[in-house]
């Protein structure tokens, strides 16, 4: 249904928005795009539906070059933008009735559609109130409505549920599978709910700065992250956690830690064997865990994986300020990588942490009520592993933290190692 | 293309008349200098070499004009705010004519105009002027009125495209209406103007638009002056529209 191969398009200020894209969506299943915002998702679709231009590229969709027959695109596509497009000042049916005349239907036929995706989309009561009148869920299922009038084949949702509380969002979902299911239509969905990917999409590719970073059904993409991820929720994220974090990202045996809001994840080749000595590790370290938790890798986890390693991308995220301010005070690999931001104030780096503490915890809020969302905080950079996966004793991580020197450091029984500095209120 | 310029000019006009306060509200500053420049400069038409009797039966084209200018410069807003809307997207991923789009918005509102200079001049002759009456005559007006009407819509849009923000669109509307407006000889009898605005006028469609109602409305009417009039005022309609329809062809970026 789209082929899309080496697409790249440069703004006129000079930003790569898409570099050589490829992309391969198949008639009938629905496909999610999914990337932070700014990674090119909205682009795509605009390019895809004939309203911007590219650069260089192919773009055939449902079986028509979108540069020479824009026409023909435009006939066989429906669109649902982010930003709704109906008209507030008219009725639902007269939206639904110019919609159909824009695509030069005749008449008998858009009153026999407009009854028809009325019945479909429940909106049969409303349909002669002004739109202004409708609820942000009602005004969704109209525009995706007046995308359906022409019975295209291939429907585009940017950011389908943006904006909409929890139950118009379930509530769409279904309607986005039905229409595959039923209609047979093909769905293109960019988003950046994690989880509205993993339960509508059959094919799901993750995209941050202009290009694919991989395509796959979601358990195949799951299944790139080797082994299980082990979830640590704290009471609080301190001087502490991070420490214990900074403690766990550095052995061989976790592959990889991120933080979302207060937990911490862990991945690790075998959480069963891992939990225990991870366990240790914290109480030594006179931390509380409130609870843990073992499963198979996460779409969040996917997610991070593959877009986490371009940070400076995904800014709306402060998370990588957070660890850059800890970095800062801290020294060794850290201060190297983070030199800059070592010079800066200890006073500004300490707000600064505070601050993305708080935007975290907001983070974690949203996400009990929503669902799934972008991680707040990145990936670290996973340390270089040296023949890896023996497992370590306390003593062996005693004696590690010691040669760190400059490094974090926590009380420790007659250790004396000076901690982070406390944040100041 | 003409169909969907008839749809999406029904839309537009179904949106004014669900609000006709609005319309009702831009005929205000019209009437109002209608009465105020009516009584402010009513002894300049006992100076030497002044055209008409009173000076509103000299004022009436000049109002109607400036009705005209006030209601269709401003028709690039909405059309801003459309494009943020959405609504102009939602248009462009259908099949739907290009010309259509800037077309149905500059009718749209060259119609409005159209619909609020009859209100104006109803006004004008319930406060005594003596300007005909022949539904001929107004008929020849309107058309003037209806072109320049186009014109301005036209401009209007085609630099919301340009510019692609409110606040210059809004400075813009205030510099191609109020300068012109003086310019032409819709509040002074061309006589009594200084010769380098007369040049000005020469090449100013306010001014032939101004001279050709006037021509059909006040006095004796004078076929050739509104011939001219109308073939400058066609010439301009029809310019600013096709650079308005190839502006907004550009958009897609």
């Amino acid at each position: 249904m789209i082929q899309v191969s080496s697409l790249t398009k440069i703004f006129s200020s000079g930003t790569k928005a898409l570099d050589e894209l490829d992309l391969n969506v198949k008639d009938g299943e629905i496909f999610a795009l999914l990337g932070p915002n700014g990674a090119g998702k909205t682009t795509t679709i605009r390019i895809l539906s004939t309203l911007s231009g590219f650069d260089s590229g192919q773009v055939i969709v449902a079986g028509h070059d979108v540069d020479r027959n824009p026409e023909k695109v435009r006939e066989a596509i429906g669109v649902v933008a982010q930003q709704t497009g109906i008209d507030y000042f008219l009725t639902g049916r007269e939206n639904l009735v110019l919609q159909g005349h824009m695509y030069r239907m005749k008449k008998t036929d858009i009153q026999a559609r407009v009854k028809e995706l009325a019945h479909y989309f429940e909106l049969e009561d409303s349909l002669d109130r002004l739109v202004a009148t409708y609820s942000g869920g009602m005004r969704r299922k109209l525009d995706i409505a007046t995308a359906l009038i022409h019975r295209p084949t291939l429907v585009f949702l940017d950011e389908p549920t943006l904006g909409l509380d929890i139950k118009s969002r379930k509530n769409l979902w279904t309607y986005v599978e039905k229409m595959n299911r039923e209609l047979g239509l093909t769905i293109l969905l960019t988003t950046h709910y994690l989880e509205e990917a993993d339960k509508l999409a059959q094919r799901v590719a993750i995209i941050n700065a202009g290009k694919i970073r991989i395509t796959g059904t979601p358990d195949e993409l799951k299944n790139t992250i080797h082994g299980d991820a082990v979830v640590l929720s704290f009471e609080q994220q301190d001087h502490a956690t991070a420490a214990f974090a900074y403690t766990m990202k550095s052995e061989p045996e976790i592959k990889d830690t991120l933080w979302q809001g207060n937990k911490l994840h862990l991945y690790v080749a075998n959480g069963a064997e891992s939990i225990p000595k991870i366990a240790l590790v914290a109480s030594q370290q006179g931390l509380t865990i409130k609870s843990l938790a073992l499963s198979r890798p996460t779409l969040d986890d996917v997610f991070l994986k593959y877009t986490g390693s371009s940070l400076t991308e995904a800014k709306e995220d402060t998370g990588d300020e957070w660890w850059k301010q800890w970095a800062g005070k801290g020294g060794g690999n850290w201060n190297k990588k983070w030199a800059n931001d070592a010079e800066e104030s200890t006073g500004e780096a300490e707000t600064t942490v505070q601050e993305t503490q708080q935007h975290m915890t907001t983070t974690n809020d949203s996400e009990k009520d929503e669902g799934a969302q972008p991680p707040a905080t990145p990936t670290t950079d996973t340390p270089a592993k040296s023949g890896g996966g023996s497992p370590w004793s306390p003593a062996e991580m005693e004696a590690w933290w010691k040669q760190q020197g400059g490094q974090p450091q926590w009380p420790t029984e007659g250790g004396g190692a000076t901690p982070p500095p406390e944040k100041k209120d | 293309m003409l169909a969907d310029t008839w749809y999406l000019f029904g839309k537009y006009m179904r949106i004014t008349i669900r609000m006709p306060w609005w319309s009702l509200f831009t005929l205000l500053q019209p009437l109002i200098w209608l009465v105020i420049f009516g009584q402010l400069f009513k002894n300049m038409s006992q100076l030497p070499g002044f055209p008409t009797g009173s000076y509103v039966d000299f004022f009436v084209p000049g109002v109607l004009i400036m009705t005209v200018l006030f209601g269709s410069s401003w028709s690039g807003v909405s059309l801003l705010r459309e494009i943020t809307a959405g609504a102009v997207d939602k248009m462009l991923v259908a099949p739907v004519s290009r010309v259509a789009i800037v077309l149905s918005r500059v009718l749209h509102s060259a119609v409005q105009v159209l619909v609020q200079t009859l209100i104006i001049l109803a006004v004008a002759l319930g406060l005594g002027a003596a300007t005909s009456v022949n539904p001929v005559y107004i008929a020849m007006a309107m058309l003037i009125i209806f072109l320049l009407g186009v014109g301005f819509a036209a401009l209007s849009n085609g630099f919301a495209i340009l510019l692609q923000r409110e606040e210059p669109l809004v400075m813009i509307g205030n510099l191609m209406t109020l300068p012109l407006m003086f310019f032409s000889t819709a509040l002074m009898p061309k006589n009594f103007m200084p010769d380098w605005i007369h040049y000005v006028a020469l090449v100013n469609p306010i001014n032939y638009a101004v001279e050709a109602v006037r021509a059909v409305l006040v006095g004796t009417p004078d076929f050739a002056l509104y011939s001219k009039g109308l073939l400058v005022l066609a010439i301009f309609a029809a310019a600013t529209l096709a650079w308005a329809v190839n502006a907004f062809n550009s958009l897609r970026d």
